[in-house]
């Protein structure tokens, strides 16, 4: 009983002390933003990891790297980072967190503009 | 439209051949209808083997898994487009998101798909003034 209560006291510690390294630019992260939110993608380049199922839900046995490939809008108007998994192509939908890259936010919002498959000139006429 | 990063980098992959055959004698007709707009919607479409949304309204109908035709999923529910992404080579892709699951798919756009429809859905995080003002007045 009482290694048990230490396991959980170890797990705990780890817990709120937690940092993880990033899997493709190697900063080492803490688990937890400033205001308390858990992180799931490192805040300067954006990549994940595949270690949650995102369907069945528990941890994955994928443990791919995750790139961020678009950004989406809830209703509230809070910005969402659709990562897929370079190994299994999973697509997951993460809540941007308040430190993130803005750079990298605001490439990728504007990145379909750049290259747009039509011209983009009729619409001034609208 | 699952690739690796290696054929990414060098060449794409061709486009997944289609061997269910929803036209000729397939198991419906010619043409679907849109579960959102309700418009009716021919199979063939301009420049890609698999259509899989309305070009009105480019909502779409979550029957596949992971494989573009395989008919896999018994979820059934409308898929939304949630976002747009680009390939590296310009190509976009709309991520769709299922209403009923809230499961995340990416297709690409067909050749007649309403323009409007499209770049609205690719200016919607631009649209919002607060966050792109705080995106833009933290760069």
């Amino acid at each position: 009983m009482s290694s048990h209560t230490n396991h959980n006291t170890n797990t705990t510690n780890t817990l709120s002390l937690g940092t993880f390294a990033c899997a493709w630019c190697g900063l080492t992260v803490s688990a937890y933003a400033a205001d308390g939110a858990p992180r799931n993608h490192c805040p300067s380049c954006l990549h994940s990891r595949h270690v949650l199922d995102h369907v069945e839900g528990g941890p994955s046995d994928c443990e791919g790297r995750m790139s961020p490939i678009a950004i989406a809008v809830l209703r509230t108007g809070d910005w969402m980072v659709i990562h897929r998994c370079v190994r299994c192509d999973e697509l997951t939908s993460n809540p941007v967190c308040v430190d993130d890259n803005q750079l990298i936010l605001m490439r990728m919002a504007v990145r379909p503009l750049a290259q747009p498959p039509f011209p983009l000139e009729a619409f001034g006429t609208l | 439209m699952s690739r690796n990063s290696n054929s990414s980098r060098r060449r794409r992959r061709p486009q997944r051949r289609k061997d269910v055959l929803h036209t000729q004698g397939g198991h419906r007709a010619n043409d679907f209808r849109c579960t959102s707009c309700r418009l009716d919607v021919s199979l063939d479409a301009p420049g890609t083997a698999h259509r899989n949304h309305c070009p009105n309204c480019l909502a779409s109908l979550h029957v596949d898994r992971k494989i573009p035709g395989d008919r896999d999923a018994d979820c059934r529910g409308r898929m939304e487009a949630l976002g747009m992404s680009v390939r590296p080579d310009g190509e976009w892709l709309i991520i769709h998101q299922c209403a009923s699951c809230g499961e995340l798919s990416a297709n690409r756009i067909a050749g007649d798909d309403n323009p409007l429809a499209l770049v609205r859905l690719a200016l919607r995080p631009l649209a919002d003034p607060k966050a792109a003002g705080r995106a833009l007045l933290t760069l």
